[in-house]
């Protein structure tokens, strides 16, 4: 059998890791009409107690809905965070986004 | 992450954000009365306003610099987040006033600066990325501000009209290709992209002098042919038409507009042949193009720039519908119908009235379904 590569790298406990996927993949770009998860947007999600950070890209800088997305994020990580949590969406440009980040779902989408 | 803002800063945005959208709903209503009068459409009353002789002259310039420029000027502030990228959208807005209350030279001075400073801002925006599409971002706004400098100098108007377009063009044909990364490629796709764009700005070149205009023109009808088939064969859209919700009714806008901009790539040909096709050149692109990127788009641009939500709804085809049915009434009939064109440029205008009305409903339903006291999550972006 062989295993999926992780969508973004992960440090944390466990039992958070699905939550968090999931709330994530409840952020939809309707422009290609897939997840962050799946277009490889998301790099990093760190859960410490307390503060969650996610380090994730665009696809272009010149992108004005970039905002929107971000708040997106947010907001579904808000929802399934234990009261009092900060959540940090950190938007970095290094690495750039290329199309290795997406996944099998979403090449296969797109005709890959 | 989020900001909290302190509520002196948040009167100054919310009264910035108003003061914008009046400026661009201004240019846009009176750029379209002018269009109107152009098209022999009866404006009852307003056929004797002050503003009207300068909103005829003008359309070209209101619709292009006044609206569009400041529409994109904005996206790209935003996107930029630099207080001093908004100099650009201000200029442009400001020139549609300035057109309207009677100083079309100001207007013209004021729409070359908003295109200069949009060339600085593409400067920094390809700084922070340097890739395929921020470069041809920065070419578009090159396009805008040569249009600009020879609207200012009273150049004649095929050179101006035709960076004005390229600069739409290729501003649109930017954002899509950074879309189309996403698809597979065949070997040579990129380098066919390259070819069809330069052509494009050789051919707007060679539009703008007298001796050379005819030929530049059909190589530029040959190029938007071009792109539109580029762009059929490698947009996500061919993928995202067969998903649902606002995914489906994005791609659809982008295919109807894809296949415009070839109707008036043929016309561009035949007008410089001494064919009378010269509006479906014009508002080919101008209308079923530009229009439908901005029907397609809207749904997603607008809680970006003005922090408005809304709610996606099988409403935003109709408008959308009589958008291309009015087009194809427009431009395609009137050799067999008489009075075809007028009918059709009333209702070209009436599809854009009735679509900011579905998006002013469409805002309003987001407002009654995800108002405070409801407590409910609210995704913008709702497909």
């Amino acid at each position: 059998m062989t295993t999926l590569p992780a969508p973004f790298e992960y440090s944390g406990p466990e039992e958070w890791r699905q939550p968090i996927e999931g709330a994530l993949r409840r952020v939809i770009d309707p422009e290609v009409a897939m997840t962050i998860v799946d277009v490889g947007l998301v790099y990093a999600v760190s859960v410490e107690l307390g503060a969650w950070h996610v380090v994730m890209t665009m696809t272009s800088a010149a992108c004005p809905v970039t905002d929107v997305i971000l708040e997106d994020v947010e907001d579904e990580l808000e929802r399934v965070a234990p009261n009092g949590t900060r959540v940090d969406v950190e938007l970095v440009w290094e690495p750039p986004w290329t199309t290795d980040r997406m996944s099998a779902r979403a090449k296969a989408f797109m005709g890959w | 992450m989020r900001r909290q803002d302190s509520s002196s800063t948040k009167t100054r945005r919310i009264s910035l954000r108003a003061g914008f959208m009046a400026l661009v709903a201004a240019s846009l209503a009176y750029g379209i009365a002018g269009g109107l009068f152009r098209a022999g459409v009866s404006l009852g009353e307003f056929a004797a306003a002050p503003w009207l002789p300068q909103a005829v002259l003008g359309h070209a310039f209101l619709m292009v610099s006044s609206f569009l420029g400041t529409v994109i000027g904005l996206e790209r502030a935003v996107a930029l987040k630099h207080p001093a990228a908004f100099v650009s959208p201000a200029a442009s807005g400001l020139s549609g006033i300035a057109l309207l209350t009677g100083y079309p030279a100001y207007a013209s001075i004021l729409a070359a600066v908003a295109a200069v400073a949009f060339v600085g801002v593409n400067i920094v925006v390809v700084a922070r990325q340097r890739a395929a599409h921020t470069a041809l971002l920065l070419v578009a706004a090159v396009a805008w501000m040569l249009g600009a400098l020879l609207h200012a100098t009273s150049a004649p108007t095929q050179g101006v009209i035709s960076w004005w377009l390229a600069f739409l063009v290729l501003t649109i044909a930017a954002e899509r290709m950074e879309m189309t990364r996403l698809m597979r490629r065949r070997k040579g796709a990129s380098e066919a992209l390259v070819g069809v764009l330069a052509a494009l700005a050789v051919g707007s070149a060679a539009s703008s002098v007298a001796s050379t205009s005819g030929l530049g023109s059909v190589l530029y009808g040959l190029s938007l042919v071009g792109l539109s088939a580029w762009l059929l064969l490698y947009d996500i859209a061919r993928r995202t038409v067969t998903t649902t919700g606002l995914s489906r009714y994005m791609a659809i806008c982008l295919l109807l507009g894809y296949g415009w901009m070839a109707v008036a790539g043929v016309a561009w040909v035949g007008t410089s042949l001494g064919l009378p096709w010269r509006d479906a050149a014009l508002h080919g692109i101008a209308l079923g193009f530009v229009f439908s990127m901005i029907f397609g788009h809207a749904p997603v641009i607008l809680p970006a720039l003005v922090r408005l939500k809304l709610i996606y709804s099988w409403a935003f085809y109709v408008p959308l519908a009589l958008l291309h049915l009015s087009l194809f009434a427009r431009l395609l009939l009137p050799n067999w119908l008489p009075g075809a064109a007028r009918l059709g440029s009333a209702a070209n205008a009436l599809a854009i009235a009735l679509f900011a009305l579905v998006v002013l409903s469409s805002i309003l339903a987001w407002r009654v379904k995800y108002s405070p006291a409801t407590n409910q999550h609210g995704n913008a972006l709702d497909t």
